[in-house]
């Protein structure tokens, strides 16, 4: 089963949280959520919304098409309504609100809509007519009436009272799912906290609970495991806390800066033997980020920077030194939509090369790019693992779709992790911090314990300036060998993903991967087998796997969230092997389920290529 | 003398001699080595530092500009180090000049060394932002017409706790500055006056020798009502004409460094900082997510 919700509202009402409490308030009943934010880069008054999937398995996108629209205000209502399958919910009030004073919705859209409802000067009520024309439920409310008898009742200001607007709407989606809304009421209770803003809610829910609201989907409580409910940004601080993270630096911005405060918020952390601390650093720019974090991890702290397309721009001279001097280091890439400023606020994997090249100069980069929450977690671990391993920056691409999304997750995958530092060395004396060895991995001693020299000029074993072409050659070897040696030692089955074996193979990477997962059901319905090859680690690239997975099938279709096929054409730079045909999407919006659906039946009848437009 | 040390490659009479000589005693005479010291450097001339200083210490040679951002991440993440920075004045200035300025702000222990020539020397000799405005030197095409950045008054607008100026050739005055500096707690900015005798044929030895004298103020801001006349004296040197007055300009011992201000976030900063806390034991994490799942549980 699935159910797809939508709120709305101007930015800054509150519809982030409320839609936190939504996706709380349905875990708690036992279901699994997948709730994705999308927001214009402003602080007040521009249309957000957030999309919500309910299911009773785990799940991994949203629909463009919805079964319940839940709003209180006039814009919502405009910019969603030709989504809407089943009931949306709506206030009575704002029926004669015309599209035309809506000064925030931009023409692109606005023409949109009137050419849906075939009317220049649309109002509300011709929404609702053309709701009524495709049989949707409509719930009228009178919010304001509601809400002015919380005020009467309270005895506090209607301003304060008004704000509870979309908690009653949350109520009514409650009943209309068919769930208790005590549900309701603990979640409220979790994410606010506060005894004057719980009791106001608790008592719109109450005046809610009197309206008469049908019980449509007729959902029941379910058993459920110990579960835990987190965005894309909290799972990857989560990892790095747990990986032993000392030292994190940032410089404000979307959709990055998330993660740095979580980590500052809990920069105390319970430990064996007491408690560590992790240095959280907001520092004056990108340059400092980066370099910062390389300075700390000289001193044998793992550290770590997270930032976007524009920050990680600027950071490309310190990966670079990095490389260099064979420093660990993690770089979170929060990816949205480019190039310049983009899209701040919105998705996109059109950086995946730029990740791949970043920097001045030959180095092993060693990018990974996760596919799910539970990835975005685990690989945050993962990547200190193998930058201490093999002594070099690890770029961990997190896209956007994922950092502001949220998820159910297991509470046992939060378990001690697997800590792997790599060679340290034990004789500090006479000590060469490029020692050339075999395999080109020196033992590392952190600053403090030997006497070690670092420089970003070409330098000898000890870290000296040496410009020789001998020492030169060989140095430059030695470092390059460490990116064979990954490629030896991390196994392929650990580069990617696969799910399911058909004779169509997909290739993906990042997010598409989760709405790939839950459209192969619907695939295998209609005949359609597929194997699903997601992409984790670009480089080193695992050659050998995707060549035998690639074999002998019959149609090879590329799913990415960029114009120009990025891993595709990595892939076909590392085995010779493209697509035959490429879904693709570049909005900066989320691929969503039934979009990608449809496009898999535009591909099977031959197309080449199907570009994707959904969501608002 | 250590066998790893590198070739030195400064051009005969370059002031940087006189800086490393004197940062080698101060750092004797303190008693410092990589153990507890690390001497972090930039590009241009004076980022050679670390690889020619005759002390057993280790050098971390950065980019262009960046070495207070390499500074900062190693002093915070292992503040039982000290932490001293040989710079250019290009590097500071120029390419640096953001994070110089955000380094006066957090007052993070360290000592920024500006090796002050006026000139781009390791690129041939190009104006540096510290060059007077109509000054030719020897490799311009044209006369500078850029206006110069007061080293002084930019430190003292930013927040440095403790300014001073000094001569690469008084070694014997520039090592006790250097000293005074490591051990202020606070950060330190000290710009040091140095002839180039390839590029920079004005502010030549015999130019200086006119010019400099030691200076004979109190410096101390002892307490805030103190902060304002003093900086007023500090700003009266740095735009002296005709004289140049060498020592310590300002130190304001009321300001509390970037190191104590975490402790009010961190209060086991100091006893527990990352570079001293265990993170495994036996390849497993010690840290406890618990309380931090909890938070999120439904």
């Amino acid at each position: 089963m699935r159910i797809d919700w939508l709120i709305g509202g101007p930015q800054g009402s509150g519809v982030d949280t409320i839609s936190l409490v939504f996706a709380r308030s349905i875990a708690k009943a036992g279901y699994f959520v997948y709730g994705n934010r999308e927001y214009y880069s402003n602080i007040k008054g521009r249309h957000s919304y957030s999309s919500l999937a309910i299911s009773d398995k785990q799940i991994h996108s949203i629909n463009e098409n919805i079964d319940i629209l839940a709003t209180f205000d006039a814009e919502t209502l405009f910019q969603h309504f030709h989504e809407v399958k089943k009931v949306a919910i709506y206030d009575q009030n704002l029926l004669d609100t015309r599209l035309n004073i809506l000064y925030g919705v931009e023409k692109e859209i606005a023409d949109d809509i009137k050419s849906r409802l075939n009317n220049n000067d649309p109002k509300i009520s011709d929404v609702i007519q053309y709701l009524k024309d495709k049989n949707i439920t409509l719930i009228p409310v009178d919010i304001g009436s509601i809400t002015r008898s919380v005020a009467n009742d309270l005895k506090v200001s209607s301003l304060i009272a008004d704000r509870t607007k979309n908690t009653i709407v949350l109520a009514i989606s409650m009943r209309l799912l068919g769930l208790d809304l005590s549900f309701l009421e603990m979640a409220i209770k979790d994410v606010f906290k506060d005894k004057n803003t719980v009791d106001i809610n608790k008592k719109a829910i109450d005046k809610a609970n009197e309206l008469d609201i049908k019980n449509i989907f007729n959902l029941k409580q379910i058993e459920k495991d110990d579960r835990i409910l987190l965005d894309g940004t909290t799972a990857s601080a989560l990892g790095k806390i747990n990986a032993g993270l000392g030292f994190q630096s940032y410089y404000p911005i979307t959709p990055a800066s998330d993660e740095s405060t979580y980590i500052e918020a809990h920069q105390i952390v319970k430990t064996d033997n007491g408690t560590r601390n992790i240095v959280v650093l907001q520092t004056e720019d990108e340059l400092a980020a980066i370099n910062s974090a390389v300075g700390a991890a000289l001193t044998g702290v793992r550290s770590a920077t997270a930032t976007s397309g524009p920050g990680f721009s600027l950071m490309s001279e310190g990966i670079s030194w990095a490389g260099m001097n064979e420093v660990p280091v993690v770089i979170t890439y929060y990816m949205r939509g480019a190039p310049a400023t983009g899209l701040p606020t919105r998705s996109g994997q059109g950086d995946l090369e730029f990740a791949l090249h970043v920097g001045h100069g030959e180095f092993p980069r060693i990018v990974i790019a996760s596919g799910d929450h539970k990835e975005v977690y685990l690989d945050a671990i993962w990547a200190f693992n193998i930058a201490e391993k093999y002594q070099t920056p690890v770029i961990h691409i997190v896209e956007k779709a994922l950092a502001n999304s949220f998820t159910t997750l297991n509470k046992s995958l939060f378990d001690r992790a697997n800590i792997e530092r790599g060679i340290l060395a034990s004789n500090f004396d006479n000590y060469k911090r490029f020692k050339f060895t075999d395999n080109g991995i020196s033992p590392r001693a952190f600053l403090g314990q030997a006497r070690i020299f670092y420089t970003g000029d070409e330098h000898n074993e000890f870290g000296h300036i040496d410009e020789e072409s001998v020492n030169r050659t060989k140095m430059y070897e030695k470092r390059m060998k460490k990116l064979l040696l990954a490629d030896q030692e991390i196994k392929e089955e650990d580069r990617l993903n696969v799910y399911g074996d058909g004779d169509i193979a997909v290739i993906t990477w990042g997010s598409p991967k989760g709405v790939l997962l839950d459209i192969m059901p619907s695939l295998e319905e209609k005949g359609v087998n597929i194997t699903l090859i997601q992409i984790k680690m670009f480089n080193p690239f695992p050659k050998q796997l995707v060549k035998n997975l690639l074999r002998d099938k019959k149609l090879i279709i590329d799913v990415e969230s960029n114009y120009d096929a990025q891993a595709e054409k990595v892939m076909k730079r590392e085995i010779g092997i493209g697509a035959d045909a490429y879904i693709l999407k570049w909005s900066g919006r989320q691929i969503m389920s039934d979009e990608l659906l449809d496009a898999f039946d535009r591909v099977l009848k031959g197309n080449k290529k199907v570009v994707l437009t959904g969501g608002r | 003398m250590i066998e790893d040390l590198e070739f030195n490659d400064w051009c005969p009479g370059c002031g940087n001699f006189g800086i490393l000589r004197a940062e080698e005693e101060a750092l004797g005479e303190l008693g410092l080595d990589y153990k507890n010291a690390i001497i972090v450097s930039g590009i241009g001339c004076s980022g050679k530092t670390p690889h020619f200083i005759n002390v057993d210490i280790s050098g971390v040679h950065t980019l262009h500009g960046r070495s207070i951002a390499f500074a900062t991440g190693i002093k915070l993440a292992n503040p039982s180090l000290k932490v001293i920075l040989n710079v250019g004045d290009g590097d500071t200035l120029g390419i640096g000049l953001g994070h110089f300025v955000s380094a006066g702000r957090r007052n993070l222990s360290f000592v920024i060394m500006m090796h002050d020539n006026g000139v781009y020397g390791l690129t041939k000799g190009q104006a540096s932002p510290t060059l007077p405005k109509g000054e030719k030197t020897k490799s311009l095409p044209k006369p500078n017409i850029n206006a110069p950045i007061n080293p002084i008054s930019i430190a003292i607008a930013a927040g440095y706790s403790f300014v001073a100026r000094a001569y690469a050739y008084d070694t014997q005055s520039t090592k006790e500055i250097i000293k005074e500096a490591i051990l202020h707690k606070g950060s330190a900015f000290i710009d040091v006056l140095q002839p180039c005798p390839t590029y920079n044929d004005i502010n030549t030895i015999d130019w200086y020798k006119e010019r400099i004298y030691k200076l004979d103020i109190d410096p101390n801001v002892n307490n805030p009502s103190q902060r304002l006349e003093k900086i007023k004296q500090a700003i009266d040197i740095a735009y002296q004409e005709d004289k140049i007055g060498i020592g310590i300009v300002y130190k304001d011992l009321t300001i509390e460094p970037f190191e104590d201000r975490l402790l009010s976030n961190i209060p086991g900063y100091i006893q527990y900082y990352p570079a001293k806390t265990e993170i495994s034991n036996n390849n497993r994490s010690i840290s406890d997510l618990t309380s931090l799942i909890d938070e999120l549980k439904v």
